[in-house]
């Protein structure tokens, strides 16, 4: 499936809640570059940060926990499309990760089936089939979701509820349809949490390590890659759309379906982050890297765990990082490509590329700003 | 006599030695060849077969019968074109339509060719060519048409080449130069074997609808011997590299020679190893069409060579200085797991592929791309063998659930504490009642304490009004007899 915008007709009015956050205000410049004509509104907790300076978007500050007050503002927009991008950062409390991932999410679905809302994309994350007992080698869709008091991450039990409740909502009433975009270690420009930890590791000096052996592949998704597929999904659920009530054969389905999306290239886990540190300039030869294993790094971890639980810190590094990095975690996205006609369209090296530079400048730009204040 | 210097090698390699001895005792071919109802001029061929080849009539010779002889001539009349081909001594007036006409000749009877210059290896096999004619003539038409259509196609690839060749001095120019030119020296061979194993019954007819595939069957192994001999075919003024690729890392072509560009040489190196591994995984999905176990060895040694070759030369800078090979104790390795089942196959690439990315650097500029490349191998090595098996259909714990659970965990909690409680309480007011009893009863419980004081303190301690035991026992006695 090709895209280009004079192929693809135009989604109408789409709603993106997160549009300020750093995957949401990806999906928005990209949906506003496809369909300059479309109009899009921004529902986030705050929408100060991540502006389009399109004139067809517009921005509405606004709590999801809150029904009525998005029930009135979905009677006034009437958005024929959601994409459902926002949540808290996975390190928030529990009752926050509940309240928005789960109240928020279920208080949306019913808005959205209120209000006439057509199709409704919904951003899940990989993380819904990790396991903490086991590796993930090429793992697909049917492996199971792991929630409750199996899974340790309380954020991704959250978000498997999530997902669970947009899937079941597909189809009720007959004319809504849903589906769920689950990626898998997004980074890019504007990403909090992967690449700015990368980096601020070589800029303390602490590349200079690799736990274990580096013969375990990991998925990492640029994140204009993943807000592409979101579009993709959205243009699916619109034709399936047209065609109601027909439902399509179970093998070309995308409503009430799960989609894994990564960049298709996994990599030898260290290989990612000394990427992104040549990009960074890093000229450390690879002969000098300390390799230290798996086992010595467990131990090192629960010690380092310990004196910092004792003190009151975290830690820079703990046993589950350890356990990271040493495991092997790639994806089949195969069902992506089939029934979405999803393939990435920037490839890993230029991701980093671009995510990398971005944080460079981010740094010179604070550093301009600390110089300028001494000068005052 | 072994060389002293292979003796010191295998005595610290002993698993390469073990190797050896393992593939010359216990190899048996799937197929041997019957010299006894072999006619002479075949005999000759195999003869010639053997001269000219070094890596592949062994592989040949044990084909399935029906195969043997055909593979044998289509060998030989491409290594008689490859001969022309490569011989400078040649003329290009008298070159080019010979090359372009190759075809025809394979219906010439007793056709010979005696004008290759002294140097080329592989004249006798032109001189004496008639003996390929005479056993052509004798194998099915089927097979016959397709070696000739082979043989057509090359030619003229070949003679396009050449043409090119001699007009321009970088004659391989773009990536895209370079695998033409791979494909009509290697490509056109992959689709010619492919069409004889169909024709056979012996490779799945699947494999001609996925052209790719056999494409990449031999793009593989020519770009590995292209990118291994730099130094030989330097040598010889001969350039295979495509300039597109060198002239990122070096100014001059020539300039990958000299020491002070080493690191520049290994990227190039690197670069040239990256093209052909992007198509390792296609060389496994087109193993698993074929279907005769010759056919599978004479497909799969030579690509199991191949990407150890690669990983021997990767970031190896004596690939500037002489021609780099495996070792023969790997060598056999190769051939005993490559000789077994299309698992055992994937299994010697996914080894290589991680070796590889372990010698891979960042300074590399095709650091990421090379991990890339290694991932996908490994990644379509799972996609038909899969390790890991999805759990599927295991039971959700949904919110609500985790919920109630919680709900109920604490239900129970609180239960077990009101169930103590109540234990404690019921005993606790038992024990009442039944100390009021005997408090009514008459029970004298000064005189216990005191008796208890007595035993824990010492009696020094209990005082004069205290009874003594004597005295308890009578207070006690009347009481305990009565109740």
């Amino acid at each position: 499936m090709a895209l280009s915008s004079s192929q693809v007709p135009s989604p109408g009015h789409v709603l993106v809640t997160g549009g300020c956050g750093f995957l949401g205000h990806h999906i928005v410049d990209l949906l506003l570059e496809r369909h300059p004509q479309t109009r899009v509104s921004v529902l986030d907790l705050r929408t100060t940060s991540n502006r389009s300076s399109n004139p067809n978007v517009s921005y509405y500050d606004g709590d999801l926990t809150d029904k009525d007050a998005t029930k009135a503002l979905f009677q006034k927009l009437k958005p024929e499309v959601v994409i459902h991008t926002a949540s808290p950062h996975h390190t928030a409390k529990n009752e926050i990760l509940f309240k928005v991932n789960v109240d928020g999410t279920k208080a949306l679905l019913e808005v959205s089936q209120e209000t006439g809302v057509k199709a409704f994309v919904h951003t899940s994350s990989a993380s819904v089939i990790h396991n903490p007992e086991e590796e993930l080698v090429n793992a697909d869709e049917t492996y199971p979701l792991i929630a409750g008091k199996e899974q340790p991450e309380y954020y991704t039990s959250t978000k498997v509820w999530a997902e669970s409740a947009v899937l079941a909502a597909n189809r009720t009433p007959a004319s809504f349809l849903t589906c769920a975009i689950r990626p898998a270690g997004i980074f890019g420009e504007g990403d909090v949490q992967l690449l700015p930890k990368m980096l601020s590791a070589y800029f303390k000096g602490q590349h200079k390590f690799q736990i274990g052996e580096n013969q375990n592949l990991f998925d990492f998704t640029y994140v204009k890659n993943v807000a592409h597929a979101h579009l993709l999904a959205v243009v699916a659920l619109l034709t399936t759309h047209k065609k109601l009530p027909s439902i399509p054969l179970d093998t070309e389905r995308v409503d009430g379906e799960a989609f894994l999306v990564t960049n298709g290239q996994p990599v030898y886990f260290w290989d990612f982050p000394r990427q992104a540190w040549k990009e960074a300039g890093n000229t450390l030869p690879i002969e000098s890297v300390w390799h230290l294993s798996f086992g010595t790094m467990m131990v090192v971890g629960s010690l380092l765990e310990l004196a910092c639980w004792l003190l009151g810190k975290t830690p820079n590094l703990n046993r589950q990082q350890v356990q990271y990095s040493c495991w092997t975690r790639y994806y089949n996205i195969d069902k992506a490509k089939r029934r979405l006609g999803y393939k990435p369209i920037v490839p890993l090296e230029e991701g980093i590329k671009r995510g990398v530079r971005y944080i460079l400048e981010q740094r010179e730009k604070e550093a301009n700003g600390v110089a300028a204040k001494k000068n005052l | 006599m072994p060389k002293l210097s292979s003796i010191f090698y295998y005595g610290v390699h002993p698993s390469e030695l073990r190797s050896i001895i393992q593939w010359k005792v216990w190899h048996n071919p799937v197929h041997e060849r019957d010299e006894s109802k072999e006619c002479e001029t075949l005999k000759q061929c195999f003869f010639y077969l053997d001269m000219t080849s070094r890596s592949f009539a062994a592989v040949i010779k044990e084909l399935h019968p029906e195969l043997l002889v055909p593979v044998c001539l289509f060998y030989l009349v491409l290594r008689a074109l490859d001969t022309i081909e490569d011989d400078m001594t040649i003329p290009l007036e008298k070159k080019e339509p010979l090359l372009r006409e190759f075809d025809t000749v394979l219906e010439k009877d007793g056709w010979t060719f005696t004008e290759n210059g002294p140097n080329e290896k592989d004249r006798e096999l032109c001189v004496h060519f008639d003996v390929v004619i005479e056993e052509f003539k004798k194998i099915k038409p089927a097979y016959k048409a397709i070696i000739k259509d082979i043989t057509k196609k090359m030619g003229n690839g070949m003679a396009d080449y050449v043409n090119n060749a001699e007009h321009n001095i970088h004659s391989v120019n773009t990536i895209k130069d370079y695998e033409l030119y791979c494909h009509y020296v290697a490509g056109l061979v992959g689709e010619g074997c492919t069409r004889l194993f169909v024709e056979a019954g012996l490779a799945n007819p699947a494999l001609l609808q996925k052209p790719e595939l056999m494409e990449s069957m031999g793009q593989f192994l020519q770009q590995v011997n292209i990118m291994r001999d730099i130094k030989e075919d330097f040598d010889d003024k001969r350039r295979f590299y495509p300039k597109e690729i060198w002239s990122k890392h070096v100014d001059k072509f020539e300039d990958l020679f000299k020491p002070e560009n080493q690191q520049a040489a290994l990227n190039c190196t690197s670069e040239m190893i990256l093209i052909s591994l992007q198509r390792a995984d296609e060389c496994l999905y087109y193993l698993a069409g074929i279907k005769e176990q010759s056919v599978f060895n004479f497909c799969a040694i030579p690509q199991a060579m191949a990407i150890a070759t690669m990983e021997e030369c990767f970031r190896n800078p004596n690939v500037y200085k002489t021609n780099v090979k495996i070792s023969k104790g790997q060598a056999c390795q190769l051939m005993v797991d490559s000789t077994q089942n299309l698992q055992m196959v994937c299994d010697t690439f996914r080894k290589y592929a991680r070796k590889i990315s372990k010698k891979n650097n960042p300074k590399d500029p095709n650091f990421l791309n090379i991990s890339i490349a290694c991932g996908k191998i490994e990644q379509f090595i799972e996609s038909i063998f899969p390790t890991q098996k999805s759990k599927g259909g295991a039971k959700l714990i949904s919110a609500e659930q985790e919920a109630k659970e919680k709900a109920e965990a604490g239900e129970a909690r609180q239960d077990t504490i009101y169930m103590g409680l109540a234990v404690f309480l019921t005993l606790f007011v038992i024990t009442g009642f039944m100390v009021t009893i005997a408090w009514f009863a008459g029970a004298r419980f000064d005189i216990a304490f005191g008796q208890i004081r007595n035993t824990l303190f010492g009696s020094g301690f209990a005082g004069n009004d205290l009874p003594t035991n004597e005295n308890l026992k009578n207070a006690l006695t009347p009481e305990h007899g009565e109740l």
